[in-house]
């Protein structure tokens, strides 16, 4: 043998047994957490739909009108600032998973010194609902599945956006008790709008949240043709806020008041992202832009 | 000690005992007595229920009693060092400073939470030096007024950059209206462990202060003429209570009524104004003030927690009243 082919033959003899002890001291895959914890609707739907019922779920405002019905006799967990459950209600749950939201960061450290793993999973926009969807399978350890359901979910948006034929201008608002915000693109709300067909009339308008506080005088300056707002609050206070939103006087001048195009949305379908996102943007579509 | 006296220590005692039984026992999830005991004295299996006993509940209870004691103790040493009935730790700036630290961490800089009790400890502290820096300079340097008016000057300061950034940051203020309405949050022991140091070295302090406290208390001459050296004394009671008023802050938020309204309830309920039976008595019931206002702030609603400043004011302020109208 040459030089060159025994240098070959030895350095694949390495490379085999670099390989093969690497192989060897590599654990097996970890075991799927069974006992999980969803804290947001969109995480507790997904678990439902890849089959698993999670040992506790995250009570959120609005209530609970657009769960799975899997989910019905999973515990609730009432989410409360600052820190979202009662941490002694989790801990008696014993998870191995909590899927949370940055919301409840500040409860989150308390969380993980409880030996919790904890996952924050919020998508903010359409486009990441497939991706965090996929990002769920692989930590419940089931990726074929959540790859099905997040393909679904992509041709369910896609449809959702055929044959638009007008594009109105719109300010989401979110009326946070009499304080209005207008939900921006970055926001799950905004994105949504946008992929309905809406202008969303929010340019200047800034937050990393993706809620910014918007007066009275720049709803009226920008005069959106469609006002789509949402109250946010406690479920008993909903009612009232939607009606004071719905005949708010300071925008009765808008081409969306004379026009009668002041919606109110009262569910969460535009707060927080759900896993049907196709049926959300026809419900838009259908209710509030009408193309 | 006078049967007066005896007694008040003595109620404070036992109910300060009770809310700890009660604190340990209580909370959003029903656990029998006997696993709770268990759980404390190291008898019970590994699992949720000596988690959350062991785990959430002792270190809050713990830091209650911290908590408590601490700004009894402040608020009894700056009434002392300011002669000043109104004084909390409102009148050194701490609580605006703190109240800003917090608000800084919570909304800008939301992803570095865990730095939150060491950003309320620090901006205390901050407001504080300022304070002392101002008020120990230029003409009737340490004199009572000036340090007064330093304090109203720097707190305003701190409240008006708290309210900018909320303004500025308005989607995210949520998080931090609860802060500043002050509460304690199961969070295990890591904030105790940072902040324990400052309680102990506060509290080692104030005990040292009780003697020459009573002589200032004679007034600047008398207790001059005392050998005692009242501008020096005035700045470590202050510092004292800065410490002990920041490092509460950063563990519950801002909750100065209990600075306030402790020292005076212990005068009121034992009839002496001496430090040496108000600071040890104002740590006694400052503790179980608000180990008992936070049991009920976990358990009324529960699992919701409540604030626990509403409950502290509801459970303080009648008593405050009635002494205040049997006894001035």
């Amino acid at each position: 043998m040459t030089p060159a082919p025994r240098f070959a033959a030895r350095a694949l003899a390495c490379a085999l047994a670099i390989t093969a002890t690497a192989a060897a001291a590599t654990p097996a895959t970890a075991k799927a957490p069974t006992r999980i914890v969803a804290l947001t609707p969109f995480t507790a739907n997904t678990l439902a739909h890849l089959g698993i019922k999670p040992v506790g779920i995250g009570q959120t405002l609005g209530g609970h009108d657009k769960l799975d019905p899997a989910l019905k006799s999973v515990k609730t967990l009432p989410l409360s600032h600052p820190a979202g459950p009662n941490l002694e209600q989790l801990a008696a749950l014993n998870p191995q998973l909590v899927l949370s939201t940055p919301t409840w960061q500040r409860g989150e450290t308390a969380m993980r010194k409880l030996g919790m793993k904890v996952v924050d999973v919020e998508p903010r926009s359409l486009a990441e609902v497939a991706v965090d969807t996929k990002r769920i399978g692989a930590l419940v350890g089931r990726t074929a599945q959540a790859n099905r359901l997040a393909t679904q979910i992509d041709r369910g948006i896609a449809n959702a956006q055929k044959n638009i034929r007008k594009h109105p201008t719109v300010l989401l608002i979110i009326g946070v008790g009499r304080t209005p915000y207008a939900a921006l693109e970055n926001s799950w709300g905004g994105d949504v709008v946008k992929k309905a067909g809406g202008r969303l009339l929010t340019r200047g308008l800034r937050a990393s949240g993706g809620f910014a506080r918007i007066s009275n005088e720049t709803v009226v300056e920008r005069d959106p043709d469609v006002i789509i707002a949402v109250p946010h609050g406690a479920a008993g206070d909903i009612p009232r806020l939607a009606r004071y939103l719905k005949t708010n006087p300071a925008w009765k001048t808008t081409k969306a008041a004379r026009n009668k195009r002041i919606y109110v949305s009262t569910g969460n379908s535009l707060l927080q992202a759900w896993t049907d996102a196709g049926r959300t943007i026809s419900d838009v579509r259908r209710s509030f832009l009408k193309n | 000690m006078p049967l007066r006296r005896l007694s008040v220590v003595m109620i404070a005692a036992v109910t300060l005992v009770a809310a700890i039984g009660a604190s340990l026992a209580l909370g959003a999830v029903s656990i029998p007595l006997r696993d709770v005991i268990d759980a404390l004295t190291g008898n019970l299996d590994p699992g949720p229920f000596k988690q959350i006993v062991t785990e959430l509940r002792l270190p809050r209870t713990v830091d209650a009693i911290l908590v408590g004691a601490s700004l009894g103790v402040a608020g009894a040493l700056l009434q002392g060092a300011l002669g000043n009935p109104l004084a909390s730790p409102d009148v050194i700036g701490v609580t605006g400073g703190a109240g800003f630290g917090a608000v800084l961490i919570l909304l800008v800089f939301p992803g570095s939470i865990a730095l939150l009790p060491v950003g309320a400890l620090v901006f205390g502290l901050a407001a504080a030096a300022i304070v002392f820096a101002v008020a120990w300079s230029g003409e009737s340097r340490g004199g009572i007024g000036k340090l007064i008016l330093a304090g109203i000057g720097v707190q305003a300061f701190f409240f008006a950059a708290t309210t900018a950034t909320m303004v500025i940051y308005s989607d995210r203020v949520q998080s931090a209206v609860f802060w500043l309405a002050g509460g304690l949050v199961s969070e295990g022991w890591t904030n105790t462990e940072a902040v324990w140091p400052y309680f102990a070295v506060g509290l080692i302090a104030a005990a040292a202060l009780m003697r020459p406290l009573d002589r200032l208390a004679l007034g600047d001459d008398v207790a001059a003429s005392l050998g005692a050296r009242p501008r020096l004394i005035r700045l470590i009671a202050c510092a004292t209570a800065a410490v002990l008023a920041s490092a509460a802050a950063s563990l519950v938020g801002l909750l100065s009524f209990l600075g306030l309204v402790t020292p005076h309830l212990v005068r009121l309920a034992g009839g002496t104004p001496s430090h040496r039976y108000v600071v040890p008595v104002s740590a006694l019931v400052g503790a179980t003030i608000l180990l008992v206002g936070d049991t009920l702030a976990r358990v009324v609603a529960a699992p919701v927690e409540l604030p626990v400043g509403p409950f502290m004011v509801a459970l303080g302020v009648p008593l405050f009243l009635w002494l205040l109208r049997k006894t001035v």
